[in-house]
């Protein structure tokens, strides 16, 4: 699961171009969303999609995002369960 | 004002306006599901054109050769070949002028140029070849405003008409779908699998629609074809949002301003209804909702007509002026197909059946990414005085210019930078660090956005302005060649391989033109007009003149405004700060 979680803050700086960010900067049990990384409705559909393209894990609604993307710890957890790839 | 004397709608319910009416009347929907078409994975609902159909109408016209032309060129040329017929008008005159709205024109091209030449994915080139069908002589002028570009392309109008001399101008909005345009959407979760539902408290999105509809507005009432209802283009008015790119003010406050204007000393007694947007988004027709409460129109019935057509994009402010005109015109208001149970943000008077009316007077709404908003105010009968927005007078003052090419940055001091980068995109990152900005949002952008925040902020910098207070008298006004062509394609290549199909919704976003001047409205909160106009070489006359008309026709006493061009990695950034002189 930490080795998930690391993938997953390297991954997160790249897609959202995080510029400047390093994952020692992400607190994996913090929100992604409101204050902290400034993250908006745009990065949560790119989130979307790296789901999808990293580990086959396809959403069809926006609103399921709400609850996966809390942290990056939640946002693993359910990689981790649901992952195809 | 000005005067509607000819008008014309292509869509899959008809190819003329009374067609396109009449299937309105009756409540049919060209909207129904698509399973595989454009090689998409995943099925939608949408309108489209038959192409087969189209050709063979197209065939119908004098000198029309398919071949020479791609679909959405065919629909526009069709579209204005019957409005030009009905407005008597000889449109290779000097006198007429074309306008032409589009939000993605041949984009569909990128995939696969079909053997056509390598601009014609620019929006001007299809422009160009449009109005010389008609062998009209003059530079057709491009709005591409996002989806207000049908509204924005007929207050352009109005501003040739009445400050330019033209006695006509024949104003076009077209665009097809593709599957560019369909993941775009599908990747921003915007679209509903089953018919829109506007306004409905369980709408669950937009359906997106085919069609290309032309309106031939006149600067004289005199010039109003004889036996043709006197219908007027009464007011007009664009405010941003200075929100976010993709999603609108929650308080409404562009839309809200844009209405606010229109509406100036015009009794709203007698609108008859407000033809909203109404997309069925939650977003956008929550904003809507909120924009009627504050303007005090929550007891005037209110329609969208996305149940009938979907969102035809570029022709969508144009089309539904047209049909709004018609309802005005039958003492009909139609229906919001679509809305069963209607739930949103402020309770609105959504029509849930057809009404009766005898008020000459419509209000249109719409928005659209990059936070643009505008309202129209039309009227039949007596053609009435709505109090034009009156602008300011004097003169124009510039008070700061900077500029960026691939290699070299002017600054407003005349300082000049040498670029030290491999490649432009890098250079556009060493040069915010040059003035050491501290603007994350900066590194989400595209190349064209990032150029023009580049050069914004060292012209805001140079008139002691670059700071986040609300500056609701200054606007934007951009002009480039490319729009949005070098995004479009870096969107293209993640949609192009079936085998890594996963389109961006982050890239996406930015393969609209005018993004770039909602960019600068965002960052430096300026709430008046932002237009986007697309011409194949800069032209400062041409410049302006879109400055002075701004000056002219709003509240603005301050304009960011210039050329703002990248394409296929070259960059090419005028910028200019102008401010009227009282």
């Amino acid at each position: 699961m930490e080795q998930l979680i690391e993938e997953l803050k390297k991954e997160i700086i790249e897609v959202l171009n995080l510029e400047g960010m390093t994952p020692a900067d992400i607190d994996e049990n913090a929100p992604l969303f409101g204050e902290g990384l400034g993250l908006d409705s745009i990065d949560a559909l790119e989130l979307i999609v790296l789901m999808e393209k990293n580990y086959g894990i396809k959403l069809q609604n926006a609103n399921e995002g709400k609850e996966i993307f809390k942290s990056v710890r939640v946002m693993a957890e359910y990689i981790n369960a649901h992952r195809t790839k | 004002m000005i005067f509607n004397i000819g008008d014309n709608i292509v869509s899959p319910l008809g190819w003329t306006t009374a067609e396109n009416w009449s299937a309105a009347l009756a409540e049919c929907s060209g909207l129904r599901p698509y399973n595989g078409t454009f090689g998409l994975p995943e099925p939608f609902f949408a309108s489209l054109i038959d192409e087969e159909k189209l050709n063979e109408r197209f065939l119908k016209l004098p000198h029309s050769q398919i071949e020479r032309y791609t679909k959405v060129e065919k629909m526009a040329i069709l579209s204005a070949a019957d409005a030009v017929q009905s407005a008597a008008i000889d449109p290779s005159a000097p006198e007429v002028i074309f306008v032409f709205s589009t939000t993605k024109g041949n984009v569909e091209l990128l995939e696969d140029l079909r053997g056509y030449e390598p601009e014609r994915p620019y929006l001007w080139r299809s422009a160009q070849l449009v109005a010389r069908h008609f062998g009209n002589p003059n530079e057709p002028v491009v709005v591409s405003n996002a989806c207000i570009s049908g509204c924005a392309a007929q207050v352009a109008a109005a501003r040739l008409l009445q400050r330019h001399g033209y006695r006509y101008a024949v104003v076009v909005g077209a665009d097809v779908l593709s599957k560019f345009i369909i993941s775009g959407f599908q990747s921003f979760k915007a679209l509903s699998l089953q018919l829109c539902r506007p306004f409905d408290a369980d709408r669950t999105g937009l359906n997106l629609g085919e069609a290309a509809a032309t309106i031939v507005y006149a600067r004289d009432c005199a010039d109003i074809p004889a036996g043709r209802p006197c219908v007027t283009l009464a007011a007009g008015a664009i405010c941003n949002d200075a929100n976010h790119i993709s999603g609108p003010s929650r308080t409404a406050e562009g839309l809200f301003a844009a209405v606010s204007q229109v509406l100036d000393g015009f009794d709203i007694n007698d609108v008859a209804f407000v033809n909203a947007h109404g997309t069925a988004t939650r977003y956008n027709d929550d904003m809507e909702s909120v924009a009627m409460d504050r303007a005090q129109l929550t007891d005037i019935p209110v329609n969208s007509l996305k149940g009938y057509f979907g969102h035809t994009l570029g022709a969508a402010g144009i089309l539904e002026v047209i049909l709004s005109t018609q309802e005005l015109l039958h003492h009909r208001v139609l229906r919001t197909v679509g809305c069963e149970t209607p739930g949103t943000a402020a309770a609105v008077k959504v029509t849930m059946g057809q009404e009766s009316t005898d008020k000459s007077a419509f209000l249109k709404m719409i928005s659209g990414f990059g936070g643009g908003n505008a309202a129209l105010l039309v009227t039949v009968g007596e053609p009435r005085t709505a109090t034009e927005t009156t602008g300011n007078g004097g003169g124009v003052k510039l008070l700061a210019e900077a500029r960026i090419s691939d290699t070299d940055a002017l600054l407003p001091d005349g300082t000049k930078l040498s670029s030290t980068s491999v490649d432009t995109k890098q250079w556009l990152g060493e040069l915010y660090n040059h003035l050491g900005m501290n603007y994350p949002k900066f590194f989400k952008m595209d190349c064209l956005s990032k150029a023009g925040i580049l050069a914004a902020e060292m012209v805001m910098r140079a008139v002691g302005q670059s700071n986040e207070e609300l500056k609701n008298d200054w606007g934007v006004v951009c002009f480039n060649s490319a729009a949005s062509l070098d995004d479009d394609r870096t969107y293209q290549a993640t949609i192009q391989d079936p085998e890594n199909y996963f389109p961006s919704p982050s890239v996406f976003v930015y393969t609209l033109a005018n993004i770039v001047a909602g960019e600068m409205a965002i960052k430096y909160k300026m709430r008046g007009e932002t237009s986007f106009y697309v011409s194949q070489h800069f032209d400062k006359e041409r410049l302006e003149k879109a400055v002075a008309d701004v000056f002219a026709r709003t509240g603005a006493h301050y304009l960011l405004a210039g050329w703002v061009d990248y394409d296929n990695g070259h960059c090419n950034v005028q910028l200019f700060v102008f401010k009227i002189e009282n």
